[in-house]
């Protein structure tokens, strides 16, 4: 038997045996606080178990999963960004009984692990498997609240139809890959002649990956998406699934030098997404769709990172990835505080004028996150932003730099807008009840301390995470190594 | 055996072009049928007669069934003798028709011909595809088994709403 040949990173195994359990308790009797436990429960373990794997890979093959200090990473973000996504949801989920609490915490755990296994994913196949799986998980998530049903389902039938296409895309440029080079290893397709058809294999990846990172032009389908699914998913569109494609963009590129090609197209992707992102989110007068714009403006600076190799390059991208994710999840787990049944729910931004007498707590902790998000010290976001900056000096992308910038400034004028509502007069009328939200008060202090502390400590966080420079991938695959011997 | 081969290719093109061109669901499916069959053949010229079997089995005959089922199921409002007047006039089987005669040719041309004749290198046969399946690949058929499972709630949550919305 070929078990012991096997080779699987613990937090995959955790979160797959947790599904499971999860499935027998509900085949067992449904109950909301139940599953939902269990879930934190499979988040914490998959938690414990980073860095840690199970068989060991033979030697010489080149195995379906790849363990390294960018993996964990990823894995770790990842999983904390679901087991704050699952306190958000907990008092819709635990205490509403017009929603489905067992089915959504399952596809929460299910879309996790998907993720997780992108990126752990050295080989196109548990890449393909576990965006699949995350896309899938999704669309149930989406669709997952009864009270605005038709708007749930118009966002899910939006999600499915762009990312089958794009998803379509993606695996006939895995396809050329796999005819040029003959292996299904996940990096860039290297061999020697026939480079027209290497061309059109990662330029068909890259549209794959950028369609689901939402760059400009293949961003319309974000903002629609997560403005009609509930609060928490959003927050998982925004950050699980954009961690784990992004962790596998680098994957995939490795560090190096890209191709002469990839220098060439990469910069009007970054400038058309940085300005598209934030021009669009001008004119939101929701908060949910501000922050979607918002989020693939992010993404914009977070490929002049990637674009920039160097000495600063990976310490930046890996406290990039942990401002936006802090910052980000402070704002939807104060949008999710915000929000009660029958009130408004916080995903306007008229909805939240006069914060600041209301409810001080969340308006100072909102305004704290949106001033990281826009780059403003104390916030994490400040330095963060900073190194993108220092990347884009050293490589001396000027252009993109002068984007950056004038990005940064608009971005700060939709940020401070919605402080500015904060501080207006408040309306009797709109001030929701207080309710006790014990989980929610723990997760944005928790998130408000750490955007502090890496705002004012940054340099504990600055560690090169990522994996090693491309080399050519070994002319070797599993499937190969298994017909021969 | 590549002029075969570009010819079923073609005919696979032709029918997933006609598939998303029609009005009608039923004629659509025709389509899509013979474009199944066209891919079996590529794949059985390829020398992978395993996977041109289970595209038939699965795809061409078991999902199939499926759509026309649920097409079946959406479409209870008309009397069934109009519809199906409708749904197989001679200009909407023709050419299905057509193409599937064109590939059963294909196939028979080239039944004398021994593996070893062909320019296939090896052939992929069903106890290669179970070692890989079940060799280096049983992580994959597991997460595989998760995307079905996830599909299949996210199928179940959805549909059991609409249920309920009426």
């Amino acid at each position: 038997m070929i078990v012991h040949d096997l080779f699987l990173p613990s937090p995959l195994l955790a979160l797959s045996a947790g599904t499971m359990v999860l499935l027998a308790s509900i085949a067992w009797r449904r109950s909301a606080a139940r599953s939902l436990s269990i879930g934190l429960i499979t988040f914490l373990a998959a938690l414990a178990l980073t860095g840690r794997h199970v068989g060991s890979a033979p030697p010489g093959t080149v195995t379906l999963f790849i363990q390294d200090r960018w993996a964990d990473y990823n894995g770790i973000l990842i999983v904390l960004s679901s087991i704050s996504i699952l306190l958000m949801s907990w008092r819709d989920l635990a205490r509403d009984p017009a929603h489905p609490a067992d089915e959504s915490a399952l596809l929460l755990l299910t879309g996790t692990l998907g993720a997780v296994a992108m990126v752990f994913s050295a080989n196109y196949i548990p890449f393909f498997l576990g965006l699949e799986i995350l896309g899938i998980s999704l669309l149930g998530l989406v669709a997952s609240r009864r009270l605005r049903f038709p708007e749930g389902c118009e966002a899910a039938m939006k999600y499915l139809i762009l990312s089958g296409l794009s998803s379509a895309i993606l695996l006939f440029g895995a396809g050329l890959a796999y005819a040029v080079t003959g292996s299904l290893h996940f990096t860039l397709p290297v061999a020697a002649g026939s480079p027209g058809i290497q061309t059109a294999a990662t330029i068909m990846i890259l549209i794959g990956i950028f369609f689901k990172l939402s760059a400009v032009p293949f961003h319309l389908w974000l903002p629609d998406v997560m403005e009609g699914a509930p609060v928490p998913v959003a927050a998982f569109i925004a950050m699980v699934s954009k961690i784990a494609i992004f962790s596998s963009l680098v994957r995939f590129f490795g560090t190096g030098h890209l191709p002469f090609y990839m220098q060439s197209l990469m910069p009007a992707v970054i400038i058309l997404t940085i300005l598209g992102g934030n021009l669009q989110a001008l004119q939101q007068t929701s908060f949910t769709r501000l922050l979607a714009c918002s989020s693939i403006a992010h993404v914009g600076y977070l490929l002049i990172a990637v674009l920039s190799p160097g000495q600063l390059q990976s310490g930046v991208i890996t406290i990039y990835l942990a401002a936006y994710t802090a910052s980000t999840l402070g704002v939807f787990a104060i949008i999710s505080a915000f929000g009660s049944p029958g009130h408004p729910d916080g995903t306007e931004i008229a909805d939240w004028k006069g914060l600041f007498s209301t409810r001080p707590f969340l308006a100072v902790t909102l305004s704290l996150m949106l001033l990281s998000l826009a780059g403003i010290p104390p916030g994490i976001g400040f330095f963060a932003k900073f190194g993108i900056i220092a990347t884009g000096v050293e490589r001396q992308h000027d252009l993109l730099l002068a984007v950056l910038v004038t990005g940064s400034i608009i971005g700060l004028y939709y940020y401070l807008n919605i402080i500015r509502v904060m501080t207006g007069a408040a309306t009797p009328l709109m001030v929701p009840p207080r309710t006790r939200q014990p989980e929610l008060t723990v997760l944005v202090t928790v998130l408000t301390i750490i955007v502090i502390i890496g705002g004012l400590f940054p340099a504990r966080l600055l560690r090169p995470l990522l994996p090693a420079p491309a080399m050519t991938p070994p002319y070797q695959d599993v499937m190969k190594a298994s017909r021969s011997g | 055996m590549q002029f075969l081969a570009l010819l079923s290719a073609a005919i696979t093109l032709i029918g997933a072009i006609m598939v998303i061109t029609r009005r009608v669901a039923v004629h659509a499916v025709l389509w899509l049928v013979v474009t199944l069959l066209a891919l079996a053949v590529v794949f059985a010229l390829l020398g992978a007669p395993f996977a041109a079997a289970l595209e038939v089995i699965i795809y061409a005959g078991a999902v199939m069934v499926l759509f026309v089922f649920v097409i079946m199921m959406l479409n209870l409002g008309r009397p069934d003798s109009d519809r199906e007047k409708e749904w197989l006039r001679p200009r909407a089987w023709l050419g299905p028709a057509l193409l599937a005669t064109l590939l059963c040719g294909e196939l028979l041309y080239t039944l004398p011909f021994r593996p070893d004749d062909t320019a296939a290198p090896d052939l992929l046969t069903a106890r290669d595809v179970g070692l890989s399946l079940f060799g280096p690949y049983v992580l994959m058929v597991e997460l595989a088994s998760f995307l079905l499972l996830s599909g299949l709630v996210t199928s179940f949550h959805i549909g059991r709403h609409r249920l309920r919305e009426r």
